[in-house]
């Protein structure tokens, strides 16, 4: 019996599992796994809402609608786009968060990261 | 030791990466929503600014030209409560001398020729002892007053005391 099988369907050889997939692993940055295991563990939904809690409740989100509607004014409100008003707001955003929330949250940003033990 | 420290100085790194976004998630969010309410006309201030914007930058236009026909307007002028007067007051009341119907825009004319001011006025002027009595007991009380006094039969009474 030394005809080969015959295959019905064609079909390239399966790659090798081990080629394929530690190149990936070497690859990912130590930000990106950070990144995954706090979406992994439910961490990170809780920074956002804690985030989104302390900056509405120190007026922080109020300043940015206010900077947005002053943009909005200024470019006519049929033209705005999103991100036109992302690119506006950001740096003021950005810096003007509250010293004491970033505190909180790079604290709590600090313990994940021990605790993830990298 | 120097492991510790390095390990420090990237979490510190990556803390802040996280951190950072973070906040750019949330400025994302504020913006959509702002962009949203923009679009969609939600913002009532924002239009109502606009719109009072508008009508002021109007206004100014129209008061500053000089070809507005002002002189029709102030004739019929509407007044703050949204009423037009005519030039001419078109009330029409009794004359308290003769007891006619009198138009307030006429009157002073009609006066004039009703009381005799002037004796070409009232040529014919009626001989008949009532009207010479009327005209007797106004030129005794002062003529301040003849607008103000009441009906004809005050003048009567008068004139008996």
């Amino acid at each position: 019996m030394a005809r080969s099988v015959k295959h019905s369907v064609n079909r390239p050889p399966t790659p090798d599992e081990d080629v394929r997939d530690s190149p990936e692993r070497d690859e990912l940055t130590l930000g990106e796994i950070i990144n995954i295991k706090l979406v992994e563990s439910g961490e990170k939904e809780n920074l956002m809402e804690l985030v989104r809690d302390r900056l509405v409740e120190s007026g922080w989100k109020d300043e940015m609608r206010i900077a947005c509607r002053e943009h909005v004014k200024k470019k006519g409100r049929k033209d705005v786009t999103v991100d036109e008003l992302i690119r506006v707001i950001t740096p003021k955003g950005r810096a003007s968060v509250p010293d004491a929330v970033k505190e909180e949250l790079l604290d709590r940003i600090h313990n994940f990261i021990r605790s993830a033990a990298l | 030791m120097s492991n510790v420290e390095d390990n420090k100085s990237s979490h510190d790194q990556l803390s802040s990466q996280v951190f950072l976004d973070l906040v750019d998630s949330v400025i994302a969010d504020v913006a959509s929503e702002c962009h949203r309410v923009a679009r969609l006309g939600l913002d009532r201030d924002l239009e109502v600014v606009e719109e009072e914007l508008r009508l002021s930058v109007e206004a100014r236009a129209k008061v500053a030209d000089p070809s507005n026909n002002l002189e029709t307007n102030t004739k019929y002028v509407v007044d703050i409560f949204g009423q037009s007067h005519p030039p001419v007051a078109t009330e029409v009341f009794n004359c308290m001398n003769c007891g006619r119907q009198i138009v307030a825009g006429r009157f002073a004319p009609h006066l004039e020729r009703c009381m005799g001011k002037g004796r070409k006025a009232r040529a014919k002027a009626t001989r008949s002892t009532t009207a010479s009595q009327n005209r007797n007991s106004r030129r005794n009380t002062s003529d301040n007053n003849q607008l103000a006094s009441g009906p004809p039969g005050f003048e009567e009474n008068v004139r008996k005391a």
